[in-house]
């Protein structure tokens, strides 16, 4: 949102000096654009192998469309009686769930760090810091054997769990909430007698809304497409998320070949609800709270 | 009665998150240190029950950790590959912030969209890909190259190894990182512009000696995830594999890892190899952060 | 840095963020009640992990008829982090009460104590199978560890249309094959005879053990390694060869560019196992009825033996609680006519059972082969000629190091004798200091 309305103020104030440069804009425009040929040439090419059949795939010139598309739909929506759409509803709930109470567990982190002074708040943010330090490559087994010391392995919250902690979150929360929330405004809330628990949710949480929004695209897009955590966690393949279910299809054994068709057609089912959430949800993009944050 | 309230309410407040990431953190890194203190000894065959058991190590995965010659030699090549990244990605990610940010820009809202747009590719989707881009007989780009009579160069092997993989991630990243970058430049007040352009700046000239600086704290911010994420690259190379000769199980560091606890099965010294690079992470992290506190901030902070 | 956040749009952030609350209760509950699932009293259920594509038709068909046992399939992808997944799984106590396991994982899974001995419920089972087979499920020992599934005995497949056209001769032995390589490259330099793939250690495992390699063997208490024996460097050398004189492709297998070199005849054989026909129908499908198998080529001319690559067996885990029923299960699976039909037919395995080799599911040939009709007469008589095979308790350490040092030899083109020995080092070593006691 701060995009569009600098992008409005700026270009009403200079009227006579952009009327000026207007001409000319065709260099910054193509260098842009050749930009998005390089990042939309990939996506463009999914698009198109997504509809060849299974003999057209590696016989017909890479960039012809094929006539297989409704056939490769067909057969994985087919496959295993409708595992892919489980996978992708699997997913929508790890991501969907996960990202929210994240942004939650953040938001509320993030507001205390920011807004409160209290002994060992230093320590426990960097601590809490700490924490993206560790490659989650070899944190995936200790947390698969402590989960089944609890009973929770191949569980949904086995996986929900997890992602529901991000300390990169919670560093931007906190970021968010310093600059978004004035004192004076909690200060009043006090005088009035409002509880602590009450300004969090009434006055600071909306204020800290399109941050957490931020901090919840982020891990939603994490979650959706993590591997290893789920890949370690569950046995139960109704469970999985998409990329683990489309790994299943890329590897049958030696005498099942990969699955090429159904894989990149699933691959582009996969990356189309980010592509969506992206778009609707693209103007609240927060990211310049991450520019301020050097300093603090 | 009020002050004690607000003297608690931190406390109250960070209590989930202390709480989750005591038991779904700091337990595992724990018990990842334990780990990297035991050591499963077999004796005999192996084969009958009780012929396995787990007992202290001491430090000897550590010891064997940094006595291996492949783990520098990863860390040899993840230099390599982040010194072609990071540079690259993060220059492109500064233009095209700036062009974004430039007054005559047309289809702004389109580009933006779609240079961001990989960002929500999947590893797993965008190596398989790329890999369909890269090989020879499956990639139009070798066969427009063919059809001119001319042969590519061969990304799967050799030092081209590098430029493939630099580029998935160059692909990945940098429309994350422009958008940091042109957020931050949409921030600064125009009418540092205006009196520049009155003294005849031109508009590369303002873009260089106004824009760049005043974004310089994004820049030092997006270099430092780049530069984590470079120390912990594993996905693409992890996937880029079975399509080549050319990327041992040991590339990177935490391939070495996976390896060890996936492939072997021996968690014990990949834990070890973790807090290795956990702690030269730490170190590198620590230390950038110093270099470009004193650097970015050395006149204005107190 | 925030001062142009609009504050009009609280409102609607403020909405946003109670739909996000909502979405997140409706998520909990829906998560709490889907993970609440076994039943303490009624039919007995069992997990099967596997990766076999297929197997839950089979299944049903055993959930019709036993009624009190009930299995569910659940599909992993197969790979050398799977074992990993099973050796953890069981380690914390919750590995599933059946897997699939290929032969070559038994040993460590053995090691590891994820496996049960089934000997007792399903020992009778051994004059079901072929000696080689049967000696790899209970390691040589008394005990039993998994009912073998299939098998995958090494053949020769070739286009018979592009073999004609360059005038080259089936390979009867690896003299007669390095000559049509080096033939076909000099009648069209854009064609290559097959690759070598660094990437499948299993099949080059099988080369081996048609030239009668022994890898891992016992003695008494203690392991013998023996990965660069005499008949694996004959192996390591013929290949070696003929990548480094350019007569075969270097590049691995199953990878595009692979499937796309034998639709398009750009790679006019393969060497590999009963199950290729299903591999060429998806890789190849244009070259269907252009495809013919024949017997491996062998080292001596006259000799008959082959290796094989990949087959798999069906283990109970330790961690079962319904043991019984799971050996049960698994013995049926592998063994009834109906089951082993179904496999053939749904999940194209090439059946371990004797009997089931020459039985009606195979009676007639796969449809890519649909011009070789008695592609499954031959296909028992050459399984029969099966090597043994002889497999340690760190193949994944031993393969893991083979595509590392095979990769390298064949990409730069170098010795692959050298690449052997790092092979056979790596894994000796790795057994030593995992405190195996290794004679030799």
């Amino acid at each position: 949102m701060t995009i569009t309305t600098a992008e409005r103020t700026r270009a009403v104030a200079p009227v006579t000096a952009a009327k000026q440069r207007r001409k000319g804009g065709w260099i910054p425009t193509l260098g842009l654009l050749a930009g998005a040929v390089y990042t939309l040439f990939p996506v463009l090419w999914v698009l198109i192998a997504s509809t060849k059949s299974i003999d057209q795939l590696f016989s017909t010139f890479t960039l012809l469309p094929g006539s297989g598309l409704f056939t490769n739909l067909h057969q994985l929506s087919a496959y295993r009686g409708g595992e892919f759409w489980q996978w992708m509803l699997n997913s929508a709930l790890y991501a969907g769930v996960g990202g929210a109470l994240s942004a939650l567990l953040s938001g509320v982190t993030g507001y205390a760090l920011a807004k409160y002074r209290f002994a060992g708040r230093a320590a426990i943010f960097n601590i809490l810091l700490a924490g993206v330090l560790m490659p989650p490559v070899v944190l995936a087994v200790p947390q698969y054997l402590l989960f089944a010391k609890a009973g929770l392995a191949d569980s949904y919250w086995s996986v929900l769990l997890p992602s529901v902690i991000s300390p990169y979150g919670i560093y931007l929360a906190r970021i968010y909430a310093a600059g978004a929330i004035p004192d004076d405004v909690l200060e009043a809330g006090r005088m009035d007698g409002t509880s602590e628990w009450r300004l969090f949710r009434s006055v600071a949480l909306p204020m800290m809304a399109p941050g957490l929004i931020t901090v919840f695209l982020f891990q939603f897009v994490a979650i959706w497409n993590n591997f290893l955590l789920p890949f370690v966690m569950l046995g139960d393949d109704h469970k999985f998320p998409v990329t683990v279910g489309l790994y299943t299809l890329l590897l049958q054994g030696a005498n099942a070949p990969a699955l090429y068709t159904l894989v990149i057609t699933g691959a582009l089912l996969s990356v189309l609800p980010l592509i969506a959430l992206f778009l609707s949800l693209q103007r609240f993009w927060r990211l310049d709270l991450l520019s301020g944050a050097v300093k603090s | 009665m009020a002050a004690r309230r607000v003297r608690s309410a931190p406390y109250l407040f960070i209590a989930p998150a202390v709480t989750a990431f005591t038991l779904l953190l700091a337990v595992p890194i724990g018990y990842a240190l334990y780990l990297s203190l035991r050591e499963m000894r077999i004796t005999g065959l192996g084969l009958g029950p009780g012929a396995r058991a787990e007992r202290w190590a001491g430090l000897a995965n550590y010891s064997a950790a940094l006595r291996d010659h492949e783990l520098l030699a990863g860390a040899g090549r993840v230099l390599v590959y982040g010194g072609l990244l990071v540079p690259v990605m993060l220059g492109l990610a500064l233009v095209f912030g700036l062009l974004l940010d430039a007054d005559r820009t047309r289809l702004r809202a389109f580009s933006r969209i779609a240079i961001f747009l990989p960002y929500a590719v999947p590893g797993v989707v965008a190596t398989l890909l790329w890999g369909f881009l890269y090989l020879p007989t499956t990639s139009p780009g070798y066969y427009v190259l063919h059809q001119l009579g001319m042969s590519g160069p061969q990304l799967l092997q050799g030092n081209g190894m590098y430029v493939a993989l630099a580029n998935i991630a160059i692909w990945g990243g940098t429309g994350f990182n422009m958008i940091v970058i042109y957020t931050s430049l949409r921030s600064i007040p125009a009418e540092l512009y205006e009196a520049a352009r009155l003294d005849g700046a031109s508009e590369f000239q303002i873009a260089l000696r106004i824009k760049i600086p005043m974004v310089l704290p994004s820049l030092v911010l997006t270099f430092f995830f780049s530069l984590i994420a470079t120390l912990q690259v594993f996905a693409e190379p992890m996937n880029l594999k079975p399509l080549t000769n050319g990327i041992s199980s040991t590339w990177s560091p935490l391939m070495k890892v996976y390896r060890d606890a996936f492939t072997r099965g021996d968690i014990y010294s990949a834990s070890a190899t973790s807090v290795v690079i956990a702690f030269v992470t730490l170190a590198v992290s620590f230390g950038f952060l110093k270099l470009a506190g004193r650097r970015a901030y050395g006149e204005d902070n107190s | 840095m925030f001062s142009d956040a609009p504050r009009g749009l609280r409102l609607a952030l403020g909405l946003t963020s109670a739909a996000v609350a909502a979405m997140l209760v409706a998520g909990c509950g829906s998560s709490g009640s889907a993970s609440s699932a076994a039943s303490s009293s009624g039919p007995v259920h069992l997990t099967y992990w596997a990766w076999a594509p297929g197997l839950d038709q089979v299944v049903s068909l055993w959930n019709k008829s036993h009624p009190n046992i009930q299995v569910t399939v659940e599909k992993q992808a197969q790979g050398d982090d799977l074992l990993t997944k099973v050796i953890t799984a069981s380690k914390a106590g919750s590995a599933p009460d059946l897997v699939q396991a290929e032969y070559q994982a038994l040993p460590t899974l053995v090691s590891n104590n994820v496996l049960a001995d089934i000997s007792a419920q399903d020992g009778s089972a051994a004059s079901t199978f072929a000696s080689g087979i049967w000696k790899q499920v209970t390691l040589g020992t008394n005990a039993v560890y998994a009912i073998p599934q299939d098998s995958g005995p090494l053949m020769f497949y070739y286009r018979t249309d592009l073999f004609k056209k360059y005038g080259l001769t089936v390979p009867t032995t690896w003299d007669q094959f390095k000559a049509d390589a080096e033939k076909l490259r000099a009648e069209d330099s854009s064609k290559y005879l097959t690759t070598f793939s660094a990437n499948d250690a299993g099949l080059f495992a099988g080369l081996a053990q048609q030239a009668g390699a022994q890898w891992w063997t016992t003695s008494g208490s203690s392991w013998k390694v023996s990965l660069d024996d005499a008949a694996t460097q004959k192996v390591a050398s013929f290949w070696g060869g003929l990548v480094k004189e350019g007569a075969i492709d270097n590049q691995p297998m199953y990878t595009p560019a692979w499937s796309k070199a034998l639709d398009d005849g750009t790679q006019i054989a393969w060497v590999s196992a009963v199950w290729a026909p299903g591999v060429l129908s998806s890789s190849a499908p244009s070259g269907k009825g252009k495809w013919a198998m024949a017997p491996l080529p062998q080292w001596t001319a006259g000799q008959n033996v082959t290796g094989s690559w990949g087959g798999s067996s069906t283990a109970v885990s330790a961690d079962s609680k319904n043991k019984a029923a799971a050996a049960q299960f698994a013995l049926w699976l592998n063994t009834d006519p109906q089951a082993v039909a179904a496999l053939v037919k749904d999940s194209y395995v090439y059946p371990a059972a004797t009997d089931a080799q020459t039985g009606g599911a195979l009676a007639t040939a796969p449809d890519y082969l649909s011009n070789q009709p008695d592609f499954y007469t031959q296909a028992a008589k050459i399984a029969a000629t099966t090597a043994p095979a002889a497999w340690g308790p760190n193949v994944n350490t031993a393969y893991s190091a083979f595509k590392d040092a095979f990769g390298k030899a064949a990409q730069n083109r170098t010795d692959f004798l050298t690449a052997l020995n790092t092979v056979q080092q790596t894994t000796l070593a790795d057994m030593k200091t995992q405190g195996f006691t290794v004679s030799g």
